[in-house]
Protein backbone atom coordinates (compact mmCIF):
# COMPACT_ATOMS: atom_id res chain seq x y z
CA UNK A 1 0.00 0.00 0.00
CA UNK A 2 2.96 2.29 0.41
CA UNK A 3 3.70 2.16 -3.33
CA UNK A 4 4.89 5.50 -4.63
CA UNK A 5 2.20 6.47 -7.11
CA UNK A 6 3.15 8.86 -9.85
CA UNK A 7 0.75 10.58 -12.24
CA UNK A 8 0.85 9.00 -15.70
CA UNK A 9 -1.22 10.99 -18.21
CA UNK A 10 -0.16 8.67 -21.03
CA UNK A 11 -2.62 5.96 -19.94
CA UNK A 12 -5.57 8.20 -20.74
CA UNK A 13 -4.01 9.72 -23.86
CA UNK A 14 -4.17 6.66 -26.05
CA UNK A 15 -2.91 8.29 -29.24
CA UNK A 16 0.75 7.39 -29.80
CA UNK A 17 3.37 9.91 -30.86
CA UNK A 18 4.25 9.43 -34.53
CA UNK A 19 7.90 8.38 -34.94
CA UNK A 20 9.96 11.02 -36.74
CA UNK A 21 11.53 8.60 -39.19
CA UNK A 22 11.43 5.02 -40.44
CA UNK A 23 14.65 3.62 -41.83
CA UNK A 24 14.44 1.28 -44.81
CA UNK A 25 14.84 -2.48 -44.49
CA UNK A 26 16.53 -2.92 -47.87
CA UNK A 27 15.65 -6.55 -48.68
CA UNK A 28 12.02 -6.20 -47.63
CA UNK A 29 11.78 -2.82 -49.35
CA UNK A 30 12.97 -4.01 -52.77
CA UNK A 31 11.10 -7.33 -52.52
CA UNK A 32 7.84 -5.53 -51.76
CA UNK A 33 8.52 -3.03 -54.52
CA UNK A 34 9.19 -5.82 -57.04
CA UNK A 35 5.87 -7.38 -56.07
CA UNK A 36 4.06 -4.08 -56.41
CA UNK A 37 5.58 -3.42 -59.87
CA UNK A 38 4.53 -6.93 -60.96
CA UNK A 39 1.02 -6.41 -59.60
CA UNK A 40 0.65 -3.06 -61.35
CA UNK A 41 1.92 -4.62 -64.58
CA UNK A 42 -1.08 -6.97 -64.65
CA UNK A 43 -3.48 -4.20 -65.57
CA UNK A 44 -1.37 -1.31 -66.84
CA UNK A 45 -0.75 -0.10 -70.38
CA UNK A 46 2.77 0.42 -69.07
CA UNK A 47 3.15 -3.32 -68.40
CA UNK A 48 6.43 -3.91 -70.29
CA UNK A 49 8.21 -1.15 -68.36
CA UNK A 50 6.67 -2.16 -65.01
CA UNK A 51 7.68 -5.80 -65.57
CA UNK A 52 11.23 -4.69 -66.33
CA UNK A 53 11.30 -2.57 -63.15
CA UNK A 54 9.88 -5.49 -61.16
CA UNK A 55 12.76 -7.66 -62.33
CA UNK A 56 15.21 -4.85 -61.57
CA UNK A 57 13.77 -4.41 -58.04
CA UNK A 58 14.04 -8.15 -57.48
CA UNK A 59 17.69 -7.94 -58.47
CA UNK A 60 18.09 -5.03 -56.04
CA UNK A 61 16.60 -7.19 -53.27
CA UNK A 62 19.09 -9.99 -54.06
CA UNK A 63 22.04 -7.60 -54.09
CA UNK A 64 20.85 -5.94 -50.87
CA UNK A 65 21.59 -9.15 -48.97
CA UNK A 66 24.84 -10.11 -50.69
CA UNK A 67 28.20 -8.94 -49.45
CA UNK A 68 28.98 -7.05 -46.26
CA UNK A 69 26.66 -4.15 -45.42
CA UNK A 70 28.35 -0.77 -45.85
CA UNK A 71 28.80 1.27 -42.68
CA UNK A 72 29.33 4.94 -41.96
CA UNK A 73 32.55 5.81 -40.18
CA UNK A 74 31.97 6.94 -36.56
CA UNK A 75 33.93 10.15 -37.18
CA UNK A 76 31.61 11.02 -40.10
CA UNK A 77 28.59 10.42 -37.83
CA UNK A 78 30.06 12.67 -35.14
CA UNK A 79 30.94 15.37 -37.65
CA UNK A 80 27.46 15.32 -39.20
CA UNK A 81 25.84 15.47 -35.77
CA UNK A 82 27.99 18.43 -34.70
CA UNK A 83 27.16 20.30 -37.90
CA UNK A 84 23.45 19.29 -37.80
CA UNK A 85 23.85 17.68 -41.18
CA UNK A 86 22.41 14.37 -42.46
CA UNK A 87 24.66 11.45 -41.43
CA UNK A 88 25.07 10.10 -44.98
CA UNK A 89 27.44 12.23 -47.04
CA UNK A 90 26.35 11.36 -50.58
CA UNK A 91 28.94 13.48 -52.36
CA UNK A 92 31.80 11.48 -50.86
CA UNK A 93 30.37 8.17 -52.09
CA UNK A 94 30.99 8.65 -55.84
CA UNK A 95 34.55 7.49 -55.35
CA UNK A 96 33.64 4.65 -52.97
CA UNK A 97 35.05 1.40 -54.45
CA UNK A 98 32.29 -0.63 -52.76
CA UNK A 99 29.62 1.33 -54.62
CA UNK A 100 31.50 0.88 -57.88
CA UNK A 101 31.65 -2.89 -57.27
CA UNK A 102 27.94 -2.91 -56.51
CA UNK A 103 27.28 -1.21 -59.86
CA UNK A 104 29.36 -3.92 -61.56
CA UNK A 105 27.35 -6.67 -59.86
CA UNK A 106 24.09 -4.89 -60.73
CA UNK A 107 25.13 -4.72 -64.40
CA UNK A 108 25.99 -8.44 -64.38
CA UNK A 109 22.63 -9.30 -62.84
CA UNK A 110 20.68 -6.92 -65.07
CA UNK A 111 22.15 -8.57 -68.16
CA UNK A 112 19.85 -11.51 -67.46
CA UNK A 113 16.70 -9.32 -67.39
CA UNK A 114 14.54 -9.06 -70.51
CA UNK A 115 14.67 -5.52 -71.87
CA UNK A 116 14.36 -3.65 -75.17
CA UNK A 117 17.39 -2.99 -77.36
CA UNK A 118 17.97 0.66 -76.32
CA UNK A 119 18.01 -0.38 -72.64
CA UNK A 120 20.46 -3.21 -73.36
CA UNK A 121 22.71 -0.83 -75.28
CA UNK A 122 22.76 1.52 -72.29
CA UNK A 123 23.43 -1.36 -69.89
CA UNK A 124 26.36 -2.58 -71.97
CA UNK A 125 27.77 0.93 -72.13
CA UNK A 126 27.59 1.21 -68.33
CA UNK A 127 29.12 -2.26 -67.93
CA UNK A 128 32.12 -1.34 -70.09
CA UNK A 129 32.39 2.32 -69.10
CA UNK A 130 35.83 3.55 -68.04
CA UNK A 131 36.28 4.57 -64.39
CA UNK A 132 35.84 8.27 -65.20
CA UNK A 133 32.48 7.73 -66.87
CA UNK A 134 31.29 5.43 -64.10
CA UNK A 135 32.17 7.99 -61.44
CA UNK A 136 30.32 10.60 -63.48
CA UNK A 137 27.23 8.35 -63.65
CA UNK A 138 27.37 7.62 -59.93
CA UNK A 139 27.91 11.28 -59.07
CA UNK A 140 24.78 12.27 -60.98
CA UNK A 141 22.76 9.39 -59.55
CA UNK A 142 23.91 10.27 -56.02
CA UNK A 143 23.05 13.93 -56.42
CA UNK A 144 19.68 13.16 -58.03
CA UNK A 145 20.59 15.44 -60.94
CA UNK A 146 20.18 13.22 -63.95
CA UNK A 147 21.05 14.79 -67.33
CA UNK A 148 18.00 14.88 -69.60
CA UNK A 149 19.88 13.34 -72.49
CA UNK A 150 21.09 10.17 -70.79
CA UNK A 151 18.25 8.79 -68.69
CA UNK A 152 18.93 5.15 -69.60
CA UNK A 153 22.50 4.66 -68.32
CA UNK A 154 21.66 6.71 -65.23
CA UNK A 155 18.72 4.43 -64.49
CA UNK A 156 21.13 1.55 -63.88
CA UNK A 157 23.54 3.70 -61.88
CA UNK A 158 20.62 4.96 -59.78
CA UNK A 159 19.42 1.42 -59.11
CA UNK A 160 22.84 0.63 -57.63
CA UNK A 161 22.86 3.87 -55.63
CA UNK A 162 19.41 3.04 -54.20
CA UNK A 163 20.68 -0.28 -52.84
CA UNK A 164 23.84 1.24 -51.41
CA UNK A 165 22.11 4.20 -49.73
CA UNK A 166 19.28 2.06 -48.36
CA UNK A 167 21.85 -0.28 -46.79
CA UNK A 168 23.78 2.66 -45.35
CA UNK A 169 20.56 4.14 -43.96
CA UNK A 170 19.59 0.78 -42.47
CA UNK A 171 22.80 0.78 -40.42
CA UNK A 172 21.72 3.94 -38.57
CA UNK A 173 19.53 4.47 -35.52
CA UNK A 174 16.27 6.18 -36.47
CA UNK A 175 16.10 7.72 -33.00
CA UNK A 176 19.21 9.77 -33.73
CA UNK A 177 17.85 11.42 -36.88
CA UNK A 178 16.84 15.06 -36.61
CA UNK A 179 14.80 17.25 -38.90
CA UNK A 180 17.04 19.08 -41.38
CA UNK A 181 14.37 21.04 -43.22
CA UNK A 182 11.07 20.62 -45.01
CA UNK A 183 11.38 18.23 -47.95
CA UNK A 184 14.91 17.17 -47.07
CA UNK A 185 15.75 13.59 -46.10
CA UNK A 186 17.13 13.58 -42.53
CA UNK A 187 19.27 10.58 -43.40
CA UNK A 188 21.01 11.52 -46.67
CA UNK A 189 19.79 15.04 -47.46
CA UNK A 190 18.04 13.80 -50.60
CA UNK A 191 14.79 14.99 -52.11
CA UNK A 192 11.59 13.00 -51.72
CA UNK A 193 10.17 10.87 -54.54
CA UNK A 194 6.64 11.34 -53.17
CA UNK A 195 4.90 11.31 -49.82
CA UNK A 196 2.61 8.77 -48.16
CA UNK A 197 -0.34 9.48 -45.90
CA UNK A 198 -0.04 6.42 -43.73
CA UNK A 199 -2.72 4.02 -42.58
CA UNK A 200 -0.47 2.39 -39.96
CA UNK A 201 -2.61 1.80 -36.85
CA UNK A 202 -2.06 4.52 -34.26
CA UNK A 203 -0.51 6.99 -36.67
CA UNK A 204 -3.25 7.12 -39.31
CA UNK A 205 -3.32 10.20 -41.54
CA UNK A 206 0.25 11.21 -40.64
CA UNK A 207 2.27 12.06 -43.73
CA UNK A 208 5.76 10.72 -44.42
CA UNK A 209 8.07 11.95 -47.13
CA UNK A 210 9.93 9.11 -48.85
CA UNK A 211 13.52 9.77 -49.91
CA UNK A 212 14.05 9.20 -53.64
CA UNK A 213 17.60 8.06 -52.92
CA UNK A 214 17.88 6.14 -49.62
CA UNK A 215 14.15 5.33 -49.10
CA UNK A 216 14.10 6.67 -45.54
CA UNK A 217 10.62 7.87 -44.57
CA UNK A 218 10.29 10.94 -42.40
CA UNK A 219 7.41 12.84 -40.91
CA UNK A 220 6.26 15.90 -42.81
CA UNK A 221 3.37 18.03 -41.61
CA UNK A 222 0.56 17.82 -44.16
CA UNK A 223 -0.49 20.71 -46.40
CA UNK A 224 3.08 21.93 -46.74
CA UNK A 225 4.92 22.03 -50.07
CA UNK A 226 7.80 19.54 -49.95
CA UNK A 227 9.71 21.60 -52.50
CA UNK A 228 9.65 25.02 -50.80
CA UNK A 229 8.06 24.45 -47.39
CA UNK A 230 5.18 26.91 -47.75
CA UNK A 231 1.66 26.13 -46.54
CA UNK A 232 0.07 28.80 -48.72
CA UNK A 233 -2.03 28.12 -51.77
CA UNK A 234 -1.65 24.35 -51.99
CA UNK A 235 -4.11 22.39 -54.08
CA UNK A 236 -4.48 18.68 -54.72
CA UNK A 237 -5.11 17.60 -58.27
CA UNK A 238 -6.02 14.16 -59.47
CA UNK A 239 -7.26 12.50 -62.61
CA UNK A 240 -11.02 12.91 -63.04
CA UNK A 241 -12.08 12.27 -59.43
CA UNK A 242 -11.18 13.88 -56.10
CA UNK A 243 -11.49 10.41 -54.53
CA UNK A 244 -8.16 9.34 -56.06
CA UNK A 245 -5.51 7.45 -54.08
CA UNK A 246 -2.78 9.52 -55.70
CA UNK A 247 -2.84 13.27 -56.03
CA UNK A 248 -0.50 15.98 -57.20
CA UNK A 249 0.23 18.36 -54.32
CA UNK A 250 0.58 21.62 -56.24
CA UNK A 251 2.28 24.73 -54.94
CA UNK A 252 1.49 28.20 -56.23
CA UNK A 253 4.48 29.72 -54.47
CA UNK A 254 7.26 27.72 -56.13
CA UNK A 255 5.29 26.38 -59.13
CA UNK A 256 6.08 22.76 -58.52
CA UNK A 257 4.16 19.64 -57.60
CA UNK A 258 4.82 16.30 -55.97
CA UNK A 259 2.73 13.17 -55.63
CA UNK A 260 0.98 12.29 -52.40
CA UNK A 261 -0.36 8.76 -51.89
CA UNK A 262 -3.24 8.00 -49.54
CA UNK A 263 -2.47 4.63 -47.99
CA UNK A 264 -5.68 4.87 -45.96
CA UNK A 265 -7.43 4.14 -49.25
CA UNK A 266 -4.92 1.49 -50.30
CA UNK A 267 -2.20 0.29 -47.91
CA UNK A 268 -0.26 -1.46 -50.72
CA UNK A 269 0.80 1.81 -52.36
CA UNK A 270 4.57 2.04 -52.84
CA UNK A 271 6.24 5.43 -53.06
CA UNK A 272 8.32 4.45 -56.11
CA UNK A 273 6.36 1.69 -57.89
CA UNK A 274 3.07 3.55 -57.76
CA UNK A 275 4.85 6.73 -58.79
CA UNK A 276 5.75 4.99 -62.06
CA UNK A 277 2.37 3.27 -62.21
CA UNK A 278 0.56 6.62 -61.99
CA UNK A 279 2.57 8.15 -64.84
CA UNK A 280 -0.75 9.24 -66.35
CA UNK A 281 -0.92 11.95 -63.70
CA UNK A 282 2.57 13.10 -64.70
CA UNK A 283 1.43 13.31 -68.31
CA UNK A 284 -1.55 15.42 -67.30
CA UNK A 285 0.51 17.64 -65.01
CA UNK A 286 3.03 18.18 -67.81
CA UNK A 287 0.30 20.20 -69.56
CA UNK A 288 0.19 22.66 -66.64
CA UNK A 289 2.77 25.33 -65.85
CA UNK A 290 3.98 23.42 -62.79
CA UNK A 291 7.13 21.31 -62.74
CA UNK A 292 7.56 17.95 -61.08
CA UNK A 293 9.55 18.05 -57.83
CA UNK A 294 9.52 14.32 -57.01
CA UNK A 295 12.85 12.61 -57.57
CA UNK A 296 12.54 9.27 -59.35
CA UNK A 297 15.29 8.01 -61.68
CA UNK A 298 12.69 5.75 -63.36
CA UNK A 299 10.75 8.82 -64.47
CA UNK A 300 13.49 11.14 -65.71
CA UNK A 301 12.11 13.70 -68.13
CA UNK A 302 8.77 14.17 -66.36
CA UNK B 1 23.39 20.81 -69.22
CA UNK B 2 26.96 21.33 -70.32
CA UNK B 3 28.26 17.98 -71.45
CA UNK B 4 31.90 17.27 -70.93
CA UNK B 5 33.68 16.43 -74.22
CA UNK B 6 35.07 13.21 -72.77
CA UNK B 7 31.53 11.99 -72.13
CA UNK B 8 30.70 12.06 -75.83
CA UNK B 9 31.95 8.59 -76.67
CA UNK B 10 30.23 7.09 -73.65
CA UNK B 11 26.95 8.78 -74.53
CA UNK B 12 27.24 7.56 -78.13
CA UNK B 13 27.86 3.99 -76.96
CA UNK B 14 24.95 4.09 -74.52
CA UNK B 15 22.58 5.28 -77.22
CA UNK B 16 22.07 8.55 -75.34
CA UNK B 17 22.56 12.09 -76.58
CA UNK B 18 19.10 13.57 -77.02
CA UNK B 19 16.76 14.61 -74.27
CA UNK B 20 14.23 11.84 -73.67
CA UNK B 21 12.16 10.43 -70.85
CA UNK B 22 13.30 7.29 -69.04
CA UNK B 23 10.70 5.27 -70.93
CA UNK B 24 11.72 6.47 -74.37
CA UNK B 25 15.43 6.17 -73.60
CA UNK B 26 14.93 2.61 -72.37
CA UNK B 27 12.90 1.60 -75.43
CA UNK B 28 9.43 1.55 -73.86
CA UNK B 29 8.03 4.42 -75.91
CA UNK B 30 5.14 2.29 -77.23
CA UNK B 31 3.81 1.70 -73.71
CA UNK B 32 4.38 5.36 -72.91
CA UNK B 33 2.38 6.43 -75.96
CA UNK B 34 -0.45 4.04 -75.06
CA UNK B 35 -0.71 5.56 -71.59
CA UNK B 36 -0.56 9.09 -73.01
CA UNK B 37 -3.42 8.26 -75.38
CA UNK B 38 -5.40 6.82 -72.48
CA UNK B 39 -5.18 9.94 -70.31
CA UNK B 40 -5.60 12.44 -73.15
CA UNK B 41 -9.29 13.06 -72.48
CA UNK B 42 -9.00 13.03 -68.70
CA UNK B 43 -9.44 16.21 -66.75
CA UNK B 44 -7.71 17.21 -63.55
CA UNK B 45 -10.03 17.47 -60.57
CA UNK B 46 -8.91 19.89 -57.89
CA UNK B 47 -9.30 19.56 -54.17
CA UNK B 48 -8.15 21.94 -51.45
CA UNK B 49 -7.24 20.92 -47.93
CA UNK B 50 -7.54 23.70 -45.37
CA UNK B 51 -6.37 23.67 -41.77
CA UNK B 52 -8.67 25.19 -39.19
CA UNK B 53 -9.71 24.97 -35.55
CA UNK B 54 -12.94 23.33 -34.46
CA UNK B 55 -15.57 25.97 -33.57
CA UNK B 56 -17.09 24.15 -30.63
CA UNK B 57 -15.04 24.50 -27.49
CA UNK B 58 -11.91 25.90 -25.96
CA UNK B 59 -9.93 22.66 -26.39
CA UNK B 60 -9.37 24.03 -29.91
CA UNK B 61 -8.82 20.78 -31.83
CA UNK B 62 -7.13 21.01 -35.20
CA UNK B 63 -9.21 20.01 -38.20
CA UNK B 64 -8.60 19.56 -41.92
CA UNK B 65 -11.40 20.65 -44.20
CA UNK B 66 -11.55 19.11 -47.66
CA UNK B 67 -13.29 21.00 -50.41
CA UNK B 68 -13.83 20.33 -54.08
CA UNK B 69 -12.71 23.15 -56.33
CA UNK B 70 -10.06 25.82 -55.93
CA UNK B 71 -11.37 29.09 -54.48
CA UNK B 72 -8.05 30.88 -55.04
CA UNK B 73 -8.21 30.09 -58.76
CA UNK B 74 -11.66 31.64 -59.03
CA UNK B 75 -13.53 28.35 -58.87
CA UNK B 76 -16.41 27.64 -56.53
CA UNK B 77 -15.36 25.42 -53.64
CA UNK B 78 -17.67 22.95 -51.98
CA UNK B 79 -16.92 21.49 -48.57
CA UNK B 80 -17.06 17.70 -48.77
CA UNK B 81 -15.32 16.37 -45.67
CA UNK B 82 -13.90 17.41 -42.31
CA UNK B 83 -11.57 15.30 -40.21
CA UNK B 84 -9.24 15.70 -37.23
CA UNK B 85 -5.78 17.05 -38.04
CA UNK B 86 -3.35 14.22 -37.24
CA UNK B 87 -0.46 16.74 -37.05
CA UNK B 88 -2.19 18.88 -34.43
CA UNK B 89 -0.59 18.49 -30.97
CA UNK B 90 -3.90 18.94 -29.10
CA UNK B 91 -6.03 16.23 -30.66
CA UNK B 92 -3.61 14.25 -32.91
CA UNK B 93 -6.33 13.56 -35.44
CA UNK B 94 -9.05 12.67 -32.97
CA UNK B 95 -12.38 14.49 -32.65
CA UNK B 96 -15.22 14.29 -30.15
CA UNK B 97 -18.71 13.40 -31.45
CA UNK B 98 -19.57 17.07 -31.90
CA UNK B 99 -16.37 17.73 -33.81
CA UNK B 100 -16.84 14.60 -35.90
CA UNK B 101 -20.22 15.98 -37.02
CA UNK B 102 -18.83 19.36 -38.06
CA UNK B 103 -19.66 18.94 -41.73
CA UNK B 104 -23.33 18.49 -40.89
CA UNK B 105 -23.11 21.63 -38.79
CA UNK B 106 -21.78 23.56 -41.82
CA UNK B 107 -24.34 22.02 -44.17
CA UNK B 108 -27.30 22.08 -41.77
CA UNK B 109 -30.45 23.55 -43.30
CA UNK B 110 -31.25 25.07 -39.92
CA UNK B 111 -27.85 26.71 -39.62
CA UNK B 112 -28.13 30.32 -38.49
CA UNK B 113 -26.66 32.52 -41.22
CA UNK B 114 -28.55 35.79 -40.57
CA UNK B 115 -29.71 37.57 -37.42
CA UNK B 116 -33.32 36.63 -36.66
CA UNK B 117 -35.93 37.87 -34.23
CA UNK B 118 -39.06 36.46 -32.66
CA UNK B 119 -41.16 39.50 -31.86
CA UNK B 120 -43.42 39.65 -28.81
CA UNK B 121 -46.59 37.70 -29.48
CA UNK B 122 -45.24 36.11 -32.65
CA UNK B 123 -44.91 32.34 -33.10
CA UNK B 124 -42.04 32.43 -35.57
CA UNK B 125 -38.60 33.91 -36.19
CA UNK B 126 -38.09 36.45 -38.96
CA UNK B 127 -34.84 37.63 -40.57
CA UNK B 128 -33.62 41.12 -39.82
CA UNK B 129 -30.55 43.06 -40.92
CA UNK B 130 -27.44 43.35 -38.78
CA UNK B 131 -28.12 47.10 -38.35
CA UNK B 132 -31.59 46.39 -37.03
CA UNK B 133 -30.27 43.68 -34.75
CA UNK B 134 -27.53 45.88 -33.31
CA UNK B 135 -29.98 48.72 -32.77
CA UNK B 136 -32.36 46.43 -30.89
CA UNK B 137 -29.59 44.95 -28.74
CA UNK B 138 -28.17 48.39 -27.95
CA UNK B 139 -31.64 49.69 -27.07
CA UNK B 140 -32.39 46.74 -24.78
CA UNK B 141 -29.02 46.94 -23.01
CA UNK B 142 -29.30 50.72 -22.61
CA UNK B 143 -32.85 50.51 -21.21
CA UNK B 144 -31.88 47.77 -18.78
CA UNK B 145 -28.76 49.63 -17.71
CA UNK B 146 -30.64 52.89 -17.18
CA UNK B 147 -33.17 51.10 -15.00
CA UNK B 148 -31.05 48.62 -13.08
CA UNK B 149 -27.40 49.76 -12.86
CA UNK B 150 -26.14 49.48 -9.29
CA UNK B 151 -23.80 52.42 -8.89
CA UNK B 152 -22.88 52.08 -5.22
CA UNK B 153 -22.80 49.15 -2.83
CA UNK B 154 -24.07 49.14 0.78
CA UNK B 155 -20.86 50.81 1.98
CA UNK B 156 -21.28 53.59 -0.55
CA UNK B 157 -18.35 52.44 -2.73
CA UNK B 158 -18.67 53.08 -6.46
CA UNK B 159 -19.18 49.64 -8.14
CA UNK B 160 -21.21 50.20 -11.36
CA UNK B 161 -22.66 46.67 -11.49
CA UNK B 162 -25.22 45.56 -14.05
CA UNK B 163 -26.53 42.25 -12.77
CA UNK B 164 -29.73 42.00 -14.81
CA UNK B 165 -28.05 41.28 -18.17
CA UNK B 166 -25.76 38.35 -18.91
CA UNK B 167 -23.36 37.79 -21.77
CA UNK B 168 -22.23 34.51 -23.30
CA UNK B 169 -19.37 34.82 -25.81
CA UNK B 170 -17.98 32.14 -28.11
CA UNK B 171 -15.10 29.84 -27.24
CA UNK B 172 -13.44 29.54 -30.61
CA UNK B 173 -11.97 32.99 -30.69
CA UNK B 174 -8.50 34.40 -30.81
CA UNK B 175 -6.90 36.08 -27.80
CA UNK B 176 -7.49 39.43 -29.49
CA UNK B 177 -11.22 38.77 -29.92
CA UNK B 178 -11.46 37.61 -26.33
CA UNK B 179 -9.71 40.80 -25.17
CA UNK B 180 -12.05 43.04 -27.16
CA UNK B 181 -15.09 41.10 -25.90
CA UNK B 182 -13.91 41.51 -22.31
CA UNK B 183 -13.43 45.27 -22.74
CA UNK B 184 -16.90 45.82 -24.24
CA UNK B 185 -18.73 43.64 -21.73
CA UNK B 186 -16.97 44.88 -18.60
CA UNK B 187 -17.25 48.53 -19.66
CA UNK B 188 -21.03 48.11 -19.51
CA UNK B 189 -20.71 46.83 -15.97
CA UNK B 190 -21.90 43.32 -16.85
CA UNK B 191 -20.88 40.77 -14.25
CA UNK B 192 -22.67 37.71 -15.61
CA UNK B 193 -20.15 37.00 -18.35
CA UNK B 194 -18.67 33.78 -19.69
CA UNK B 195 -16.39 33.23 -22.63
CA UNK B 196 -17.57 29.63 -22.73
CA UNK B 197 -14.01 28.64 -22.03
CA UNK B 198 -14.93 25.14 -21.03
CA UNK B 199 -16.31 22.01 -22.67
Amino acid sequence: MTKDLQPDPSVIGGVPEAPFAFLPEPVALFTRRAGRFAFLAQTSRLAPYLTFLSDLSELQARLAKSGPAPVIAPEQLARAKAAQMPPVDRASLAADPALDQLLTRLCEGAARITMPEPARLALEAVTHADPGDRTWLLQNALSGEIPADSAAPHLFASAAVQIYLARLAASLDAGNLRKIGTGICPCCGGRPVSSLVTSTPGIESIRYGVCGLCATQWNEVRIHCLACGTNKGLTYRSAETTEATVKAECCRECHSWIKIFYQERNPSLDAVADDVGSIGLDMMMKETDLKRAGLNPYLTGY
Amino acid sequence: MNIDLSRRSFLRLSGAGVAATSLTAMGFSEAEAAEAAHVRDFKLATMTETRNICTYCSVACGIIMYSKGDLAAGEKAELIHIEGDADHPTNKGTLCPKGAALKDYVKAETRLTHPRIRRPGSDRFEEITWDEAFDKIARAVKDDRDANLIEKNAEGVQVNRLTTTGFLAASATTNETAWATWKVVRSLGLVGFDNQARV
